[in-house]
């Protein structure tokens, strides 16, 4: 039951609504656009001049970590950081460089900012996420998975709807996918039956506590109490959520490489 | 209780009438009735509230008195209720309103920079208010009209600091705390002079190297000065003690514990100092070596306990890491420790009462699935105490989330994030007495985000995740009246009595609406 082609759309609208009042909001920097060469040139320079007390990173060693530097952070565009780095601070212990021509030291001041603004952005998995990082798993232990323990080819077919599935999705989509589809064409469906016996089907659009509401099959949009009608609910989500808490690590892992290989 | 009226004119022509309009921090000692003077109502942390005009019998009957939009934002913020107007906030902004209308009596806008995450409200002292902003400044302000008194940073906002709490005034103490958690920032709890805007004490969350408190860093590495542990959330206090309770957030970097193993005090923990000193007196740790984000900042209530023919004052949190901790508040003594929703990162309790985190379950490269995801299994949505049912209720979620460690390198900020997947909410009632759940009521799918009211009403009213706002009994979680709001309830339900009348207010979306029964 890996990916449905089905999807709770208010759940989804709600879960995403949430997450993005949760996540943490970084802080704009004020540094302009960053130019990739200089950044790869200051990160050279950096390395050759500056990494042996404050660490290849920047992220300190026999010398402070540069990265959660009031001096840094209250930078912009060298005004702070270009007279320490040509002066040095000898009261610290730290050399001038004074032969440092103006460009280089942009370039390092460039790269630090660079820096900063990664660990600012790291509350974040990019889209790209690397498929190295996430495949530790055994395929032919998914694959095993998928048609024994874990149900999958119950309501699955890799011919069918997970055919190329890896093609499809980015390596960090199909893992969560797998887990939990957020397919917003996904909905649950429902069967409404009335005191007489008169029946609605269709695709549930809400219920709560109160109310239940739904797109019958002649297309209209019908609305009840609940205490007023019978209602059956089809989640075809159900058995992933059932999954979530009987998977270990080596189960995501596996099955995971195993939907890799479906290209 | 009958207040006298408050015009806009009056407070215009004739100051000496706003001399009645003040809070004295006297006022502050007693329980929750008339006035909503505080955060939470009280000291106790309880949102217990004494009326009970609005009960079981009539509170079908109770119907919409007036509804303010301040235009602004989703209110995630506790109105104050004091001598009849209303101190109202969103981040940058303050409104000052007519409790018996919801008319807006004056306005205070500050454009900042920093995180607009959320504004939880102000603190009043005499005639003057407390507002924190999103660059970190504590704000005191004319409660009058709204002028400035005096403006200080609390924090470098150039280092990640933001604020958004609630300040809770003890005495002459303005307490205040600070958010940030992107970058690698030490989190601290301050007291200032209401007056001077001078500060009083500062109490850091992380101890210097060879204090207590220490040994749980690594030696010898820069982890200690990565901080973490803001203090975002308004603490409580017990006046008989002269203890204020204060919860901290995570330890930095976020969900990267490597290079900083060990337990990590004093962030996710509960802390007791003395509100004259900043002096901690006694520590409890709910996520020793957090990975998760599980901030333990909801709010500590205060109750008190026969127990084994002996009374006991307690202190009990539901903490967002989904664990259910009772102390006694005098000591720190552990007393109970129960899941008060299915979780799966922990190895059992330690012999303090502690959870032990799985390592299975910490942020890895390839992803790892927990519940709860870093949202938690609650959050700052406010928790309440009903000492007729002694029943704890908090707003719950079953909550998973696949957890990566992104990082490559020393890590710093976040070093990682989790995805989050599926959430199902339910309002619980927990006997504090066994920590087992007396009744849940389900609020539906998502993560809940409304705060919780009781009253000597017999009632709770709080919000589902399908904007209803709900009346259930505290006894049984039965729902006895519910209204679609039209929004989301994000704030919490608080109550005040005027003119004899007893009011609920609700937030919904970026609005306010007061209910009342009708007048026969």
């Amino acid at each position: 039951m890996v990916l449905t082609k089905i999807s709770l759309i208010f759940l989804s609208a709600a879960l995403i609504a949430s997450a993005q009042q949760h996540q943490p909001t970084p802080m704009p920097r004020q540094q302009g656009a960053e130019d990739p060469a200089a950044v790869e040139r200051g990160r050279a320079l950096f390395r050759s001049s500056c990494g042996f007390c404050h660490g290849n990173d920047a992220t300190g060693s026999r010398a402070p970590d540069l990265l959660r530097s009031p001096i840094l952070l209250h930078d912009d565009h060298g005004t702070l950081l270009g007279p320490i780095i040509h002066n040095g601070r000898p009261e610290k212990g730290m050399p001038s460089f004074a032969t440092m021509k103006d460009d280089e030291v942009a370039d390092i001041v460039g790269y630090l900012h660079h820096q900063a603004n990664a660990a600012l952005h790291s509350a974040h998995v990019p889209g790209d996420y690397p498929l190295s990082k996430l495949l530790t798993g055994n395929a032919q232990a998914g694959k095993a998975y998928f048609y024994g323990p874990g149900g999958c080819s119950n309501c699955h077919s890799v011919t069918g709807d997970l055919a190329s599935i890896a093609k499809k999705l980015s390596p960090i989509d199909l893992q969560q996918q797998m887990v939990y589809p957020s397919d917003k064409k996904i909905a649950k469906t429902a069967v409404v039956t009335f005191a007489d016996g008169e029946r609605c089907e269709g695709k549930l659009v809400h219920q709560d506590e109160f109310n239940v509401s739904m797109i019958c099959k002649d297309g209209w949009y019908r609305s009840w109490p609940r205490a007023d009608v019978k209602i059956e609910i089809h989640d075809p989500l159900e058995m992933h959520r059932e999954l979530m808490s009987k998977y270990t690590n080596p189960d995501i892992h596996n099955l995971f490489a195993y939907l890799e290989t479906l290209k | 209780m009958i207040r006298s009226v408050i015009s806009l004119l009056a407070l215009a022509v004739a100051p000496g009438v706003a001399a009645d309009g003040g809070l004295n921090p006297q006022d502050l000692l007693k329980p929750l009735s008339g006035d909503w003077p505080t955060f939470n109502g009280d000291y106790s942390g309880k949102r217990f509230s004494s009326l009970s005009q609005i009960n079981q019998t009539n509170v079908h009957k109770l119907t919409l008195a007036w509804v303010l939009q301040p235009h602004s934002v989703g209110i995630k913020s506790m109105p104050l209720e004091v001598n009849g107007i209303l101190y109202l906030t969103t981040p940058d902004n303050v409104w000052a309103a007519d409790a018996r209308t919801g008319r807006i009596i004056w306005h205070y806008y500050r454009e900042s920079t920093g995180d607009h995450i959320g504004q939880r409200g102000v603190g009043m002292y005499g005639d003057w208010l407390y507002f924190e902003t999103p660059d970190c400044h504590l704000i005191s302000l004319n409660a009058k009209d709204g002028s400035v008194r005096w403006n200080i940073e609390l924090a470098d906002p150039k280092l990640g600091y933001f604020a958004t709490m609630a300040p809770l005034i003890i005495r002459n103490h303005v307490i205040v705390g600070v958010s940030g958690d992107v970058t690698d920032i030490p989190g601290f709890l301050a007291s200032i002079d209401p007056d001077t805007g001078k500060v009083q004490w500062k109490w850091w969350t992380e101890p210097k190297p060879g204090e207590p408190g220490s040994e749980t860093w690594p030696r010898g590495t820069d982890a200690i000065s990565h901080g973490g542990g803001m203090t975002w959330m308004t603490g409580t206090y017990d006046p008989d003690l002269n203890q204020l309770y204060w919860g901290t957030g995570n330890p930095n970097p976020v969900l990267n514990g490597d290079i900083r193993k060990g337990e990590n005090l004093y962030t996710c923990s509960i802390v007791a100092l003395n509100p004259d000193t900043g002096k901690l007196l006694w520590h409890f740790q709910p996520s020793p070596h957090d990975t998760h984000d599980w901030d333990a900042v909801q709010t500590p209530i205060l109750f008190d306990d026969e127990y084994q023919g002996v009374h006991r004052k307690l202190l009990a949190q539901a903490s967002r890491n989904g664990y259910f901790f009772v102390l006694d508040r005098t000591t720190g003594e552990h007393i109970r420790t129960m899941p008060f929703i299915a979780t799966d990162w922990a190895d059992g309790i330690d012999k303090r009462g502690q959870p032990i985190p799985n390592p299975q379950k910490e942020p890895k490269p390839d992803g790892v699935l927990v519940s709860p995801g870093s949202d938690g299994a609650t959050n700052w949505l406010a928790p309440s105490f009903d000492p007729n049912t002694g029943f704890f209720y908090v707003s719950a979620r079953r909550l998973w989330s696949m957890f990566y460690m992104t990082a490559e390198g020393k890590p710093e900020g976040w070093a990682g994030r989790d995805r989050n997947l599926w959430a199902d909410s339910t309002l619980e009632a927990i006997d504090y007495k066994t920590g087992k759940i007396g009744w849940k009521h389900d609020i539906g799918n998502g993560e809940g985000s409304a705060g919780i009211l009781t009253t000597a009403g017999n009632l709770i009213f709080t919000g589902d995740n399908s904007d209803n706002l709900l009346a259930l009994d505290p006894q049984t979680g039965k729902t006895l009246w519910h209204v679609n709001l039209g929004e989301r309830m994000e704030g919490a339900p608080s109550t005040y009595e005027l003119d004899g009348r007893q009011y609920l207010l609700t937030p919904a979306g970026g609005v306010i609406l007061a209910w009342t029964l009708p007048q026969e």
